[in-house]
């Protein structure tokens, strides 16, 4: 429990009443860099908007520790960068400013550290050349590292990414992952990231869930993405 | 022309309220209007303050059905009513329509053309048995913005500045709802709250904006002006600025055309807007 930082216990998730996995045991340490892997409709998403809190579960608990500090858990969510609209008249620095609202009461200006602070995790993201350029202007890549950096400017415990390297070049994709994993490192946090990209995140990930069937596969990259269990999953023979 | 514009700048200007009045709502509707635009609710614009002057109707007709008698034209305390009921209705509607939004069923707009058209028609049927209707409602509820007494403008200035004050003080909590709203969750902001005090402040400004100019004019103030600072705008400071500078800026050369030429002046505002959201876009389509 000391390592742990989430539980979770014979969870069950989904949308109106219809459970998407079952009967999910797992724990998330600390420090940990977690892939959830699996094909399209498999549950991924649900799974860490479970986890987030942005949907309900519908059977089972999820417990989480306290951060390093004593507070509560702090996740830094980095949403698919598609998904943002356009109308918005937002700089790339005002995105990842909002990642300091979580500490600043509501009706109080934003103080001049916090903003310092935003500035250093969008150089440390590589997002400080166009942070002043139009969010909705900025390519995939771009658009990812400014949200990377708004999820680091919440001083998380936890960093959930959602397909962070959809719609992204090998060589981009490269660069992503070795920041995130640098970042895990260096800021002592864990990682719950989404991707299709197993070969690229096989040499990042310490723990992979692969949601198959409506059930979590769980292992270590070397265990579980071998050429005879992936097609022990996908239940073919291998010739 | 400048002699008018002198008779309407003059303090002893005998529609001094009405002006006042005008440039108020001006100013302030484009700034909720905003986010109106941002959330994609611009069909909302249209409904809300069509269901706004319904509330009007039947809130003034609440004394005739209880055998009350009021004064033949629109006193304070039938001022104040009305204000109720068009408060109570737009936030209803607002309430009612985003929760359906929120659910995600059905089509949206077919919600919000079915919201505006059995406002419009349950409107006609109160006024029409309702005496009352014939001696100034129906003018209030058109927008014949010259029957503008200290206390309405005062009513609409104080409404407008809590509106305004709020809008500013939580700007950053708005904009994070309506931008992102899980990232918010996730920052254990409560969404809920800052939702309806949104919808609070959109429906206050919409219950002023149709007591003192009607409907048509509502939905224009309301929108025209953030559409086209749309086009122009880089930041979102720019956006909202623009959008109240637009607005204001419009009502007052609204009134002052109207005036030198005996039009009414609700719909030479929004005319005007008209005009001034297609010169923008033209403009917008030639700068590079």
């Amino acid at each position: 429990m000391n390592d742990a930082l989430i539980i979770l216990e014979n969870l069950s998730i989904g949308y109106n009443g219809q459970p998407v996995l079952s009967g999910i045991s797992l724990s998330i340490a600390r420090d940990s860099f977690t892939a959830i892997l699996g094909a399209n409709g498999s549950g991924k998403s649900t799974l860490i908007k479970t986890l987030l809190g942005l949907l309900s579960p519908l059977a089972g608990r999820i417990d989480t520790n306290q951060s390093s500090t004593g507070a509560p858990l702090v996740f830094g969510y980095v949403p698919q960068a598609g998904q943002f609209d356009p109308i918005y008249l937002l700089t790339g620095f005002e995105v990842a400013l909002m990642g300091t609202y979580g500490r600043v009461r509501p009706g109080h200006f934003i103080p001049s550290a916090e903003r310092a602070f935003t500035r250093e995790c969008l150089r440390a993201a590589g997002a400080q050349e166009f942070a002043r350029e139009q969010f909705s202007e900025l390519s995939g890549g771009q658009k990812q590292r400014v949200l990377i950096a708004r999820a680091l400017a919440t001083r998380p415990d936890v960093l959930v990414l959602d397909e962070p390297t959809a719609g992204v070049d090998a060589e981009a994709t490269h660069t992503v992952l070795e920041f995130i994993s640098r970042t895990r490192m260096e800021r002592q946090i864990a990682v719950l990231l989404v991707t299709h990209d197993f070969a690229a995140i096989r040499h990042h990930a310490r723990q992979i869930l692969w949601l198959h069937h409506g059930k979590v596969l769980q292992g270590a990259p070397d265990e579980l993405l071998t050429p005879e269990r992936m097609a022990e999953i996908f239940e073919i023979g291998i010739s | 022309m400048m002699a008018s514009l002198s008779h309407i700048l003059s303090p002893d200007f005998l529609l001094r309220n009405s002006v006042y009045t005008s440039v108020l709502i001006g100013f302030s509707c484009p700034l909720v209007g905003v986010f109106l635009v941002m959330r994609r609710l611009v069909f909302m614009g249209v409904a809300l303050p069509q269901v706004s002057s319904t509330g009007v109707a039947i809130a003034l007709s609440v004394p005739l059905w209880l055998g009350v008698k009021l004064s033949g034209h629109p006193s304070e305390s039938a001022h104040m009513l009305a204000f109720i009921g068009s408060m109570t209705f737009s936030l209803l509607a607002i309430l009612a329509l985003a929760f359906m939004e929120r659910r995600g069923r059905g089509q949206p707009e077919g919600r919000l053309g079915t919201a505006y058209v059995v406002a419009a028609s349950l409107s006609i049927l109160v006024l029409s048995k309702n005496p009352y209707g014939e001696l100034g409602w129906l003018d209030m509820l058109k927008g014949e913005v010259i029957t503008i007494s200290d206390f309405d403008l005062v009513l609409t200035a104080a409404t407008l500045t809590l509106v305004l004050a709020t809008l500013g003080l939580f700007h950053k909590e708005l904009l994070l709802i309506s931008f992102d709203r899980p990232m918010a969750i996730t920052l254990r902001k409560n969404v809920v709250f800052w939702d309806v005090l949104l919808y609070l402040l959109i429906g206050l400004t919409v219950s002023m904006a149709v007591l003192s100019v009607g409907p048509l004019i509502a939905f224009g103030f309301l929108l025209i002006p953030a559409l086209a600072a749309h086009l122009f705008a880089r930041n979102m400071r720019q956006f909202t600025m623009l959008a109240s500078l637009c607005g204001g800026a419009s009502a007052f050369l609204g009134f002052w055309i109207a005036y030198q030429y005996d039009l009414p002046v609700g719909p030479t505002d929004v005319v005007l807007l008209g005009v001034l959201y297609a010169a923008a876009w033209f403009i917008a389509k030639l700068l590079p």
